[in-house]
C-alpha cells in the first residue's frame, strides 16, 4: 500500500507542471527565454547573483516588512549575446516600484538556470508585475496561488 | 512538496543510474529524497535565534584572545603555523600569496566588481577592502585605508575607509541589504556607535558616496565557498593603480611602512 502510494507520488511529483507567467510582447533579451515560476513570501532571503552561485549571506527584514521572492527560470539560446542587464524590479497593485539587491552576473555562462529575486516590501503588498529590461511579466496570477 | 526532477535524478547518479533501478527502488529513493528535503524545509522554517549584544559581550571571558586581533595573530582554531618567509622586497602580490592568503573573500568581491563593469578604483578597493583584517579587526575600514593610502588612488582609499560605515545601513536602490551575519556577530539589538552614525550622515551627501557603497554591495555577494578565484585577473589593475615601492612594501618609509612590516613579521616579539 505504502509502496503503491509512493509510486503514485513519484509519478505526480516527477511530472509536476510548473505554473508560469507570460511576458507581454518581446523577450527581455534576444535569445533569453524567461519564465516566472513562483512568488513566495519570507522573512529572510538568500543573497545570490543570477545565475546563482553558493553565496551564504542572507538578508533579513525589518518589522512590518517581508521579502517577496520571485523565482524566474531562464533558458539561453545560442543566439543570445551577453550584455549588461539591469537589476529586475517589481511593481505593486498601486504601481509602486521595488528594487531587488540581486544582480545579473555572467548571464549566458550556463544554458539554463533559475534565480530567486528578493524584493523587500511592506507586509501584505500585492504584486502586479515583474520588469526585466523593458519586458513586463504579470505576477498577479501567481500571487493568488 | 514540489520536487526538482533534475536534482532528484542527479542525486541518484544521473539518468543512466535511474534507468537501472526497478520501480520499487525508484519509489524508495524518492521517499528518501523527500524525507531529506522535508527535513531541510523544516530546518529552514525555524527562525534562527540571534544573540543579543549582552550575550556576545558575555563571551569575552570565555576566550584567550580578543575578537579584534588580526587573523595573523589569533586563529581561534588550534595552534599557529609557521609562516613562509617574505621576499626581501615584497610586493602586493607577495602579501596576497604569503600573508593574506587565502583572501578568497576579497578576491570574490573584486571579481564580482569586475564582472559587473565597475570602475577600476572600485575594483581595486574591493580587492583590498578587508586585507587589513589580517592585522586588526576593529575599525578595519580606517586601518585598511591607512595601510593602502600611500599607494592607491584617493577614491579607492575613500571606498575602503567608509565601506565599514555603510555596511550598517541598507540601500535597496544600490542593491545593499542588511545581512543576517551582522545580527550574528554584533547582536540583533546592536546599534552603531555615534561616530559611525555621524560618518554615515556625512557620506549620504558626499559626491563619492557610491564608491564605498559599491564595496559593501560586492562584499555581500563574496561569501561563496565554491567560488574559484585568483589574483591573476587583477594584475593589470594593480599595475596601473598600485604604486609598488621599489624598496618593497615595509621598507619605503611611507606612513604605513611599519604596518606592512608587522604583517610580514607577526611573530616578532617587540
Amino acid at each position: 500500500m505504502t509502496k503503491t502510494l509512493l509510486s503514485g507520488i513519484a509519478v505526480s511529483a516527477l511530472t509536476a507542471v510548473v505554473v508560469t507567467a507570460q511576458g507581454a510582447g518581446k523577450p527581455a533579451m534576444p535569445g533569453l527565454d524567461v519564465t516566472v515560476t513562483k512568488v513566495e513570501r519570507a522573512a529572510t532571503a538568500s543573497l545570490r547573483d543570477c545565475p546563482p552561485g553558493s553565496n551564504t549571506v542572507t538578508a533579513i527584514t525589518r518589522p512590518g516588512e517581508q521579502f517577496a521572492l520571485v523565482t524566474v527560470s531562464f533558458k539561453v539560446a545560442p543566439s543570445f549575446k551577453p550584455a549588461p542587464m539591469k537589476r529586475p524590479t517589481i511593481t505593486d497593485s498601486g504601481d509602486k516600484k521595488f528594487n531587488t539587491a540581486a544582480t545579473f552576473v555572467d548571464v549566458g555562462s550556463v544554458p539554463e538556470f533559475s534565480c530567486t529575486f528578493p524584493f523587500r516590501v511592506p507586509e501584505g503588498t500585492k504584486l502586479k508585475a515583474l520588469q526585466i529590461e523593458s519586458t513586463s511579466y504579470d505576477l498577479s496570477a501567481l500571487e493568488s496561488k | 512538496m514540489e520536487i526538482d526532477r533534475r536534482a532528484f535524478i542527479a542525486s541518484l547518479g544521473g539518468a543512466a543510474a535511474v534507468n537501472l533501478m526497478d520501480h520499487e527502488a525508484k519509489a524508495e529513493a524518492l521517499e528518501h529524497y523527500m524525507e531529506e528535503k522535508l527535513d531541510e524545509m523544516v530546518a529552514a522554517q525555524q527562525p534562527e535565534k540571534f544573540p543579543t549584544v549582552a550575550e556576545i559581550e558575555a563571551q569575552i571571558e570565555t576566550r584567550n584572545f580578543r575578537r579584534g586581533a588580526g587573523g595573523l595573530f589569533a586563529s581561534g582554531r588550534g595552534n599557529m603555523q609557521k609562516l613562509p618567509p617574505m621576499p626581501a622586497k615584497p610586493t602586493l602580490k607577495d602579501f596576497f600569496e604569503l600573508r593574506f592568503n587565502p583572501a578568497n573573500h576579497v578576491l570574490q568581491s573584486a571579481t564580482r566588481a569586475m564582472k559587473t563593469g565597475m570602475s577600476e578604483e572600485v575594483i581595486l578597493a574591493c580587492l583590498l577592502h578587508d586585507c587589513v583584517l589580517s592585522l586588526i579587526k576593529p575599525d578595519h575600514g580606517w586601518w585598511g585605508a591607512q595601510l593602502f593610502e600611500p599607494y592607491i588612488p584617493e577614491k579607492s582609499a575613500f571606498a575602503i575607509r567608509y565601506h565599514q560605515t555603510l555596511r550598517f545601513y541598507p540601500d535597496e536602490d544600490a542593491g545593499y541589504e542588511y545581512p543576517d551575519q551582522y545580527y550574528r556577530i554584533f547582536g540583533h539589538d546592536y546599534t552603531p556607535p555615534a561616530y559611525i552614525e555621524q560618518t554615515y550622515k556625512m557620506l549620504k551627501n558626499h559626491k563619492w558616496y557610491m564608491e564605498p557603497r559599491l564595496v559593501t554591495v560586492n562584499d555581500l555577494y563574496a561569501f561563496d565557498p565554491n567560488a574559484k578565484v585568483s589574483f591573476e585577473p587583477f594584475q593589470d589593475i594593480v599595475g596601473r593603480h598600485f604604486k609598488q615601492p621599489k624598496e618593497g612594501l615595509g621598507f619605503d618609509n611611507s606612513p604605513s611602512a611599519h604596518m606592512w612590516r608587522t604583517l610580514a613579521r607577526p611573530d616578532s616579539p617587540l
